[in-house]
């Protein structure tokens, strides 16, 4: 196996140097080709997020070394020299395969499982394959790992835990409230920078109506405009209440916005007890906690969904020894089907050095029995066909046994070197 | 043709799958949903041709007897499980609507099996009271599970309780909807079942004059009918009453109201079967048929 790594993630390196190192779609396809032209027998794949850049290479015979590869990821962002030390890890062979499935099945990620990593591998190897600098063994990495995030997404609960507050909010509250979010009014008080995290969970899921109230507003109506919602007035806000189904607040006031008085008295009339989902998210509470005892209404505080995505970090934690065996599981299979496809050349060489005298002593058998009719030749070419395969079968039985477990080099060797063979 | 299937085939193929369905709560079974559409496919399987064999051994059947009545109302909640498990395959509906179906199993092995008052009703009227019913009970029966899974789920989300691994409610609007399309279709069938039954009578009798209204079963009856009415009313005049635990609440009464309607008919009923005094039946391969001198 010829197999190298070098790169960094948020276990080495600060943002400084991450956000210097990274490289954005067209800069990865640009560095490819240069490399390319520098190391024309080495199959190349960049894989480059906000959390890690990493550069994996595969040959057939020479891979290249450890400061090659570094250099020239420096030199593509004018790194000083130096300027990298000690935040670049390299691995190779066995521990670049474990450390890519690792990587596909977000068990390295900065927040463990989160799914995004999958499609960015997935298209890191594109991008490969589209300049043409992913060959066999790298593909065969690239697959290997997909496979892995599959099968940890498959048959863990990793992924089935959200842990950012809007997600929760969104899928453990709201879409437990509602069925679909097309024919729904969400109304935004504020307009902080959750608010808007929680519109984009919130599209992913429906299209529903957004009604933005804001003091300011130009900067109301600018997040109206972004999500495509309608701007209130500031003194709307009751009256909004009233019509929404579900309202995200992330005011910067000191004291709620909203009182249980005010509920009771101005909105709750209106609502007929129709299902509310309130997300308080503002820090000092927006709504009066009294609220949330108010039929149809689903009152979560910041506080409240913080707890759910602990408890969901927790279960993810749960899970991680299952996904770290499947990953173990593959790492083995992978590794395992690399020595077996080196023991290939050596397989072919036996067969073919048995099948050439098998042919000329059949040869010289039929030319001394002319007698024989062609049901007879055929016995006799059967019988020398099953007479090879016999004896080939222990030498490659203990091949495919050794290259399971690693140790088939020395094995290889011997064959080469007793049967005469050829590389 | 004695095949071999009988109540308890298709009462454990129920139970398998509810089993399946509970023990989900606290461990993860490979493949658990699959198996449980196998069980419940099968208790259908099993209970159809139960029915079948019914219908070919005598015509009046599913609707001959009182027990025929109670497993055909199971079979349709049976069915009514297995297509809410396809279009619904991570929700944990079958923990509320197995029991449903396994009780109205079981209540049919309590029921009587004599005919019901088979040669003088005209048949159109006595189909169609049967019918009636029998739907009007699957949509309560559904409404009230949907009820309780709403409440269930409300009060979870009311208190902030971490969702359970497992135990997937559908969300509380599709609980809604479901309660108050269960309730709405409970009140025109139970209406339906109703007037059939008051007019199969009067066609039986000529008259109204031997007609009971102080029977258990129609009194329990008409009370619940006029019960679902005034529901129904309530929701069309007071707004609040068509959302959320408000008609869950009404979907329970009406469930509770269901449940003296079936107790009366297992164990009160003198009106829906052959008059008393005039001749017992007895069970001889799965017929009812008239006991020797048997008179009461």
């Amino acid at each position: 196996m010829k197999l190298r790594m070098v790169g960094c993630s948020h276990h080495q390196a600060g943002l400084d140097i991450r956000q210097r190192l990274a490289f954005d779609t067209t800069q990865v396809a640009k560095a490819l080709a240069q490399w390319q032209n520098d190391l024309p027998e080495t199959e190349l794949v960049l894989l480059s997020t906000c959390n890690r850049v990493e550069l994996y290479a595969a040959a057939a015979q020479d891979i290249p070394r450890t400061e090659e590869l570094v250099t020239a990821l420096a030199r593509f962002h004018h790194f000083a020299p130096g300027e990298l030390s000690g935040r670049i890890v390299s691995l190779s062979d066995q521990q670049v395969a474990a450390h890519l499935l690792r990587v596909a099945a977000s068990l390295d990620s900065m927040v463990v499982g989160e799914p995004q990593i999958l499609a960015q591998v997935k298209q890191a190897f594109q991008i490969a394959q589209a300049q043409q600098v992913a060959g066999p063994r790298l593909h065969n990495l690239f697959q290997a790992a997909l496979h892995t995030a599959k099968r940890v997404a498959g048959e863990t609960a990793l992924h089935r835990h959200r842990v950012s507050i809007p997600s929760v909010a969104i899928a453990e509250l709201a879409n437990c409230v509602f069925e679909s979010f097309d024919d729904k009014h969400v109304l935004v008080a504020g307009a902080g920078d959750m608010a808007e995290e929680t519109l984009r969970y919130l599209r992913e899921v429906g299209n529903p109506q957004i009604h933005v109230v804001n003091r300011s507003e130009e900067r109301g109506r600018e997040l109206a405009d972004q999500w495509r919602g309608s701007y209130h007035p500031w003194n709307e806000l009751a009256d909004q209440l009233a019509l929404a189904d579900m309202a995200i607040s992330t005011t910067s006031a000191s004291e709620p916005i909203v009182s249980a008085t005010l509920f009771a008295e101005r909105i709750a009339p209106h609502r007929h007890q129709r299902p509310l989902v309130i997300l308080d998210l503002a820090v000092p509470r927006d709504f009066d906690s009294a609220i949330g005892r108010e039929l149809g209404v689903y009152l979560y505080c910041i506080d409240d969904l913080e707890q759910a995505c602990d408890r969901n970090r927790a279960a993810r934690a749960a899970e991680l020894p299952a996904a770290e065996q499947i990953v173990r599981e593959e790492t083995a299979k992978f590794v395992a089907d690399v020595h077996l496809r080196d023991t290939a050349p050596v397989i072919t060489g036996l067969r073919a050095g048995l099948h050439r005298p098998k042919e000329a002593e059949l040869e010289r058998l039929f030319h001394k029995l002319p007698e024989l009719d062609e049901q007879s030749r055929e016995e006799i070419r059967q019988f020398a066909d099953r007479l090879v395969n016999k004896l080939l079968h222990p030498p490659l039985e203990s091949l495919r046994d050794a290259s399971r477990n690693g140790t088939h080099h020395s094995l290889l060797d011997a064959l080469r070197r007793l049967f005469k063979l050829e590389d | 043709m004695d095949s071999g299937i009988n109540i308890v085939c298709f009462s454990a193929s129920y139970a398998v799958a509810l089993a399946l369905e509970i023990s989900r709560l606290w461990m993860k079974i490979p493949y658990a949903r699959l198996l449980e559409i196998l069980a419940a496919s099968a208790g259908i399987v099993a209970h159809t041709w139960y029915l079948g064999r019914r219908i070919t051994e005598q015509p009046a059947a599913p609707l001959s007897s009182q027990q025929d009545w109670f497993l055909l109302a199971a079979w349709v909640l049976a069915v009514v499980y297995l297509a809410a498990k396809f279009y619904y395959p991570g929700k944990s509906l079958g923990l509320f609507q197995l029991p449903g179906v396994l009780a109205l199993v079981g209540a049919s092995s309590l029921a009587s099996t004599r005919p019901l008052a088979p040669e003088e009703a005209p048949r159109i009227w006595g189909l169609a009271h049967g019918m009636f019913l029998l739907l009007g009970t699957v949509a309560v029966i559904v409404g009230f599970f949907a009820g309780i899974m709403y409440l269930l789920h409300s009060r979870r989300l009311k208190r902030k309780l971490p969702p359970k691994a497992g135990f997937r409610l559908p969300s509380l609007e599709w609980l809604e909807r479901a309660n108050g399309r269960s309730l709405g279709i409970a009140t025109l069938m139970m209406c339906g079942g109703l007037l059939t039954g008051v007019i199969a009578r009067l066609a039986q009798q000529g008259s109204t004059r031997n007609f009971s209204w102080s029977d258990p079963v129609v009194i329990s009856l008409t009370a619940m009918t006029v019960w679902l009415v005034a529901c129904e009313v309530f929701r069309i005049i007071y707004p609040a009453a068509r959302r959320g635990r408000k008609v869950a609440y009404l979907t329970v009464a009406a469930f509770v109201f269901l449940v003296f309607v079936l107790a009366a008919v297992v164990w009160g009923d003198r009106f829906h079967s052959q008059q008393a005094g005039k001749q017992t039946w007895r069970i001889e391969n799965g017929n009812s048929v008239p006991a020797s001198g048997g008179v009461v």
